[in-house]
């Protein structure tokens, strides 16, 4: 956790302001209790906890916010949203940040996440359904890897558990919703 | 009794044997599945971590593809198509939304759609009693330890369930099967789905102390109603072995698997055999099949 001395007090709301308008998710209204943070099954991965998180949303501290790995790691368990007693969704401010990184290509620790949701959300628009040995094949490749979870892959392919031809019927639908929803945001 | 079924991308791949289990019981309890026409993918985790638009968009789709069907109601077994469905169903309630989604759709969505997890329908709709009553082979005290993971219960507000610290519907449908279903502390800890292939890592961690725990109570089989959670705790265990140095071989079953067998389904027609971490030795060991 940063500490800050009194030259530096100043508290920025862009960040808040920016969350609570496309999540509606009101992050003054944390009180720093903690519960998320000892719910969380994935804290022990993160540089900071989800509590300190939102106290870096407030003060509009977004280098803490944004660039560093604590919002990459949540799972989307949900833990911390159910049990936030100011009701807080707390798992869909987390990942609006994560949208806000990736519409604004700001550099963060993602550990590939970015690409993962790159190459899905292509399958979606031009598939319309998921394709697991692309998705698989390319996150390897991309990333370097080819060989990862080669012995399960195989064993998958060999149970009939993953189809090698994409499951292509119409893509049509999908790729009008695509084109549709990238006129609205512009 | 007819219902929608939204099967999802995983039900049609990596968990082919939690759909053919569940259509075959579905079958035994005259529920009829309808499974809706032309479906697209909910969007999963992706989806609502870098889109909030499409995340609800695709989600509406399907909805608005089964009403197309005439359904009023529809059932996704996969807990993250179901979870995704009801947070759209949440979402849209802002009119805002309703108008940017119906928009990239170009239809109306439907707003009384009933969206059910496949245990819902069976604990809610068709009822234990009914469930008790198809039993030909009781399952002769086998120990489960029901394994809920994330979305089918959280978050409440979304889900509308009440016991979602402790849920223990899949416990009253196991004990109807002659099952004796334990107590253990992890049944709604998460097994790190959506990293699975980007960050592994976390995931054997994760799924490594929901083993421990099954284990620490003696279960004979961990029993998922989510084919991301069986994906985990089934494929990963010999790769959690190696790197923990521990000796994990506990089978993995759908629940509706377990309820197939208790109804005398052939364990072929139920995907029995796909299994990572097989399973034959320990139902031919307790003579169920």
């Amino acid at each position: 956790m940063k500490v800050i001395g009194p030259e530096e007090i100043r508290i920025d709301s862009t960040l808040a302001e920016e969350v609570a308008r496309r999540s509606g998710e009101n992050v003054f209204l944390c009180y720093q209790c903690r519960k998320c943070a000892s719910g969380c099954p994935s804290r022990t991965f993160m540089d900071s906890t989800p509590t300190e998180l939102m106290r870096y949303v407030q003060l509009g501290m977004i280098d803490e916010a944004m660039k560093g790995n604590t919002a990459w790691f949540c799972v989307s368990c949900q833990t911390c949203s159910t049990r936030c007693p100011q009701d807080i969704d707390i798992a869909h401010v987390i990942d609006t940040l994560r949208i806000i990184v990736q519409e604004k290509k700001i550099k963060a620790e993602t550990n590939n996440i970015r690409l993962f949701n790159r190459i899905w959300m292509i399958a979606m628009k031009y598939i319309g359904r998921m394709y697991e040995a692309g998705l698989v094949g390319s996150l390897n490749l991309f990333t370097g890897k080819p060989f990862k979870d080669m012995a399960l892959g195989v064993k998958m392919i060999r149970k009939g558990k993953i189809k090698m031809i994409p499951p292509i019927r119409n893509p049509f639908p999908t790729m009008k919703m695509f084109s549709r929803a990238k006129g609205l945001k512009k | 009794m007819k219902i929608g079924y939204y099967p999802g991308c995983s039900l049609h791949s990596t968990g082919i044997e939690y759909d053919l289990s569940t259509r075959k019981v579905c079958d035994v309890l005259g529920v009829e599945l309808a499974e809706v026409s032309k479906w697209v993918c909910c969007g999963s985790s992706p989806a609502h971590q870098c889109d909030e638009l499409m995340s609800i968009a695709l989600p509406a789709k399907n909805m608005v593809l089964a009403q197309k069907d005439g359904l009023k109601e529809v059932c996704a077994p996969c807990a993250s198509c179901y979870s995704r469905l009801k947070v759209a169903q949440e979402r849209l309630k802002d009119p805002e939304v309703k108008k940017d989604v119906e928009h990239v759709l170009a239809a109306e969505v439907p707003e009384d759609m009933e969206i059910l997890h496949i245990l819902d329908v069976i604990t809610e709709k068709v009822g234990l009693d009914a469930v008790a009553d198809k039993v030909v082979q009781n399952l002769g005290g086998v120990k489960v330890a029901c394994y809920y993971g994330c979305l089918m219960t959280r978050p409440p507000k979304v889900t509308g369930k009440r016991d979602f610290e402790n849920p223990t519907d899949m416990e009253s449908v196991m004990a109807a099967l002659g099952a004796e279903p334990l107590d253990w502390n992890l049944k709604t800890f998460c097994c790190g789905a959506s990293f699975a292939l980007t960050k592994t890592d976390v995931v054997l961690e994760l799924t490594k102390k929901i083993l421990t725990d099954a284990e620490a109570v003696e279960a004979d089989v961990i029993a998922v109603g989510c084919p991301l959670c069986h994906a985990n705790l089934d494929g990963r265990q010999p790769q959690i072995n190696e790197k923990f140095s521990t000796d994990f071989n506990i089978p993995i079953m759908y629940f509706t698997e377990l309820m197939g067998l208790a109804f005398g389904v052939k364990p072929k027609e139920l995907g029995l055999f796909k299994h990572l971490t097989e399973v034959d030795d320990f139902l031919k060991e307790r003579a169920l099949i």
